[in-house]
């Protein structure tokens, strides 16, 4: 066979197609930069070029289609079947042929931008050179290789241009959307050069091509034919369609929501809890019954037939700042015989430049004052009725004030900075200190990163408290975890202790092994990867992350999930819950499973600039 | 006897009305039932999705379909002046695509009730896509009525698709309003209810257009 006759023969066939892509794909860029120059900016295109990278998968698979069609319509796939041709020479020159001719098309964009954005002097050589640029164009370069290849086979099996065309190009879309699906763990090896998530269509966009390939080369020397309808075709693609959006709904939306309710207008809506009831904003007890929400109001001891505790007022220091942990909206509450109680801390400081050599000045704070405040409700309002300074656990360190506190058994274990005291709030305008520790937290380095898959951490010596929640709240200590107050990162069933940490890739559980006087002791258990559209969506690190009844709470802006983290599983996802245009701000899982989840709607803004709120009754998605 | 060829095409395209209404249906309760995007974004998406990919299924092979049978030799047989063919043809696409933006329309104003968008208004975006859905296909008849195969009939209406792109990109790049208003793409707007003299500018144009693909229609005996 005459390769160069070979060559030429197909150039010349496919020299209409190519020139319709060509006439196609070159219309936007010369289109904006005739505007361009009607303006005033020069001749040259930037955005248009790039917009037409998007329709350059699919001229590609057009030009594969054109290319086999042209020698495998009827009559002349009887013509050269009946001679002496190597099939898969044939086969494998024109699908070789085709794609370069149609890259070189299809890359007539980019050299004509780059070419006008040079000669119009707009061009700067060092952003062709940054790597998202190269990734970028691997990825563009790629995606048409992939697209001509699927289509090219599938036209040799179909002999249908339109149809091959189409079933081509689902099955790209297919290949692209499938791993956003799949928890798969592959490691990026181009890490590089290509951004972290579509490190994995590199090596499938590459494989997906070679396989086309080859299943094409097959193909046409076995003479397999694929007889089609279009009305079968269509049906079948719909019904592929809807059962991938199925599965890819089922991956982030298979949580039922019970009930939906818009609470008024607030930038904060936070969900606290007393014993099993919740507390919204503060103010409003949260009631469930048959699955529908209700609000009432808390009502705290009446002011008329309670005796009024001595009014005292929060101890400003002269020009102080006050910040108070924690933060506005969140509260640890307590509930005894008396009443409802809350607890706060205050810090009180002083904003100072602070001079550095041939530096600019720095402004810091000087803490003067850490107070535990305690506070009533009394009618509807809560009270200030007692406090207690702890100012003397700052020590040396006066510029910050690293907060944690949590109520444990009628006990309240604060820490500041490196120093933890426990008070006895068993009766909780009576506040008494039990135990002052200084200075013993400062083995404790606080992590954001991730951990080896064997480490030790200190524990907190405190005696006060039973070693359970010793062990827990150290934990909870090292990783700075925000909600500390009222919930946890660490989970004990059946007499395991394990400690969850969530990043950007995964979900990984450790095992409390044993501990001594001093330490800590945690081994890696168990790696659950995210997929690639989980990971799209999970928040890094820990933060607003629960634990709680053997499940991992894991939300962020516009989306939840739920996994399974009981030792003796697999850390297996329960739920996913995705409400886009919302802000998750809080949730509360309920004992039976269901979950309250408070969002804001930062769409739908009032005069005031305050979004909407709703609480939602998520079913319980175990 | 117009009457029977409109039963003839009506039978014959069933099944394209039959599944475009069920895949319309079935996508949009699943949207909006899952409500993983607003509301509005879900009738936007499947508004914009049906826009094209209706009259798609349509064209191609409503005139194709009659060469690729080798059916039209017979069809032209029937003592039936040719414009009548033609218009029962368009009329049944026509019938068929309004029908699945109605129901389906009507489904997406149902299916919230008025939980987030106001009322009738997701139902107006999407009978604004079929009105431009309807514009689309008027236009491709006048291409595609002489197409032989698929393909080409694919084609053409991409080809009408990507021209009123153009026209529409410059329309808004370089603010010629007049031609924003002839844009069948500019009848989906959310941020102002389109105005009904858009819509009844557009009669005018497809009268033309309509008059254009009835000749080309009547002038296939000559390539036959």
């Amino acid at each position: 066979m005459r390769i160069s006759g070979i060559v030429h023969q197909q150039i010349c066939q496919l020299k209409w197609h190519l020139l319709a892509c060509f006439g196609l794909i070159m219309v936007l860029p010369v289109e904006e930069a005739i505007v361009n120059l009607q303006t005033g900016d020069g001749f040259y295109s930037a955005g248009g070029a790039a917009f037409t990278a998007l329709f350059a998968p699919l001229l590609a698979g057009l030009i594969a289609c054109a290319n086999v069609q042209a020698d495998l319509n009827e009559k002349r796939y009887i013509f050269w079947r009946s001679k002496p041709a190597g099939i898969k020479l044939l086969m494998a020159l024109k699908f070789v042929i085709g794609l370069i001719a149609a890259l070189a098309v299809l890359a007539c964009p980019a050299v004509f931008s780059i070419v006008t954005s040079i000669l119009s002097g707009g061009f700067h050589f060092n952003e062709l050179v940054a790597p998202n640029v190269w990734a970028l164009a691997l990825t563009f370069l790629l995606m048409p290789i992939m697209t001509y290849s699927l289509c090219f086979a599938c036209n040799v099996i179909v002999r249908n241009t339109a149809r091959s065309w189409l079933i081509g190009m689902f099955l790209a879309c297919s290949l692209l959307i499938l791993p956003l699906m799949l928890p798969l763990d592959v490691k990026d090896v181009v890490t590089d050069v290509v951004f972290g998530i579509s490190g994995f269509y590199l090596p499938m966009m590459l494989t997906a091509s070679a396989v086309a390939f080859v299943f094409a080369l097959l193909a046409a020397q076995h003479d397999w034919h694929l007889q089609t309808s279009l009305k079968g075709m269509l049906w079948a693609t719909a019904a592929l369609v809807f059962a991938l959006m199925i599965l890819l709904a089922n991956q982030v939306a298979n949580i039922k929501v019970l009930d939906e309710q818009h609470v008024g207008d607030s930038w904060h809506n936070d969900l606290n809890r007393i014993e099993d009831r919740i507390i919204y904003r503060d103010r409003t007890y949260v009631d469930i019954d048959d699955d529908r929400i209700s609000l009432t109001d808390m009502k705290g001891a009446d002011p008329n037939t309670s005796p009024l505790p001595e009014m005292l007022l929060p101890r400003e220091l002269k020009d102080c700042n006050d910040s108070t942990y924690p933060d506005f909206g969140d509260r640890m509450f307590h509930e005894t015989a008396d009443g409802i109680y809350n607890y706060t801390i205050h810090r009180y400081y002083l904003t100072e430049l602070f001079e550095r050599p041939n530096r600019q000045p720095l402004k810091r704070r000087n803490y003067k004052s850490i107070v535990l405040n305690t506070d009533k409700l009394i009618g509807k309002s809560f009270r200030p009725v007692c406090d207690l300074d702890l100012s003397d656990c700052l020590t040396d360190q006066k510029d910050r004030a690293w907060m944690g506190m949590r109520l444990i058994d009628n006990m309240i274990v604060v820490r500041v900075n490196n120093s933890v005291v426990v008070v006895n709030a068993k009766d909780p305008s009576k506040l008494k200190r039990i135990e002052t520790k200084l200075d013993v937290l400062k083995k404790l380095r606080f992590f954001h990163t991730e951990d080896p898959n064997r480490f030790a951490i200190p524990l907190l010596p405190i005696e006060s408290i039973n070693l359970e929640n010793r062990v827990k709240f150290s934990i909870d200590l090292r990783y700075s975890y925000p909600g500390m107050y009222n919930s946890s990162m660490v989970d004990i069933h059946n007499g395991v202790i394990s400690l969850l940490r969530v990043s950007e890739k995964n979900i990984s559980r450790f095992v409390v092994t044993n501990w001594d006087n001093e330490n800590i002791y945690c081994t890696l258990a168990e790696t659950r990867p995210f997929t690639p559209l989980e990971h799209l969506t999970a928040a890094p690190y820990s933060w607003r992350t629960l634990v709680r009844n053997g499940r991992l709470y894991h939300y962020h802006q516009e989306n939840l999930m739920v996994f399974d983290i009981r030792p003796g599983h697999r850390i297996r996802k329960l739920g996913h819950f995705v409400r886009m245009q919302h802000d998750f701000h809080d949730i509360a899982p309920l004992n039976d499973g269901r979950i309250l989840l408070s969002t804001t709607n930062y769409r739908e803004m009032n005069e005031y600039n305050e979004p909407k709120a709703y609480l939602y009754l998520l079913e319980n998605p175990g | 006897m117009f009457r029977m060829l409109l039963w003839k095409e009506w039978k014959e395209n069933l099944w394209k009305l039959c599944f475009c209404a069920a895949a319309s249906l079935a996508f949009t309760i699943m949207l909006f039932r899952i409500r993983i995007t607003p509301d509005l974004t879900n009738c936007i998406a499947i508004s914009v999705v049906q826009m094209f990919a209706i009259p798609i299924v349509y064209a191609l092979d409503i005139f194709s379909g009659e060469m690729t049978n080798r059916t039209i030799h017979l069809l032209f047989k029937i003592p039936v002046p040719r414009k009548q063919t033609f218009f029962s043809k368009y009329l049944i696409s026509a019938a068929g695509i309004l029908l699945i933006f109605l129901v389906t329309g009507l489904l997406m104003e149902a299916m919230p009730g008025g939980r987030e968008a106001t009322p009738l208004f997701l139902l107006r975006m999407n009978w604004c896509a079929g009105t431009a859905a309807i514009v689309l296909f008027t236009w491709f008849c006048a291409f595609g009525c002489q197409t032989r195969t698929e393909a080409a009939s694919l084609v053409a209406i991409s080809a009408v698709f990507v021209a009123w792109a153009i026209i529409f990109f410059w329309a808004m790049v370089c603010e010629v309003h007049w031609a924003r208003h002839i844009t069948p793409y500019y009848l989906i707007r959310i941020d102002a209810p389109v105005s009904p003299w858009t819509i009844l500018g557009q009669i005018p144009g497809l009268a033309l257009v309509l008059s254009v693909a009835c000749g080309r229609y009547a002038d296939i005996r000559r390539y036959l």
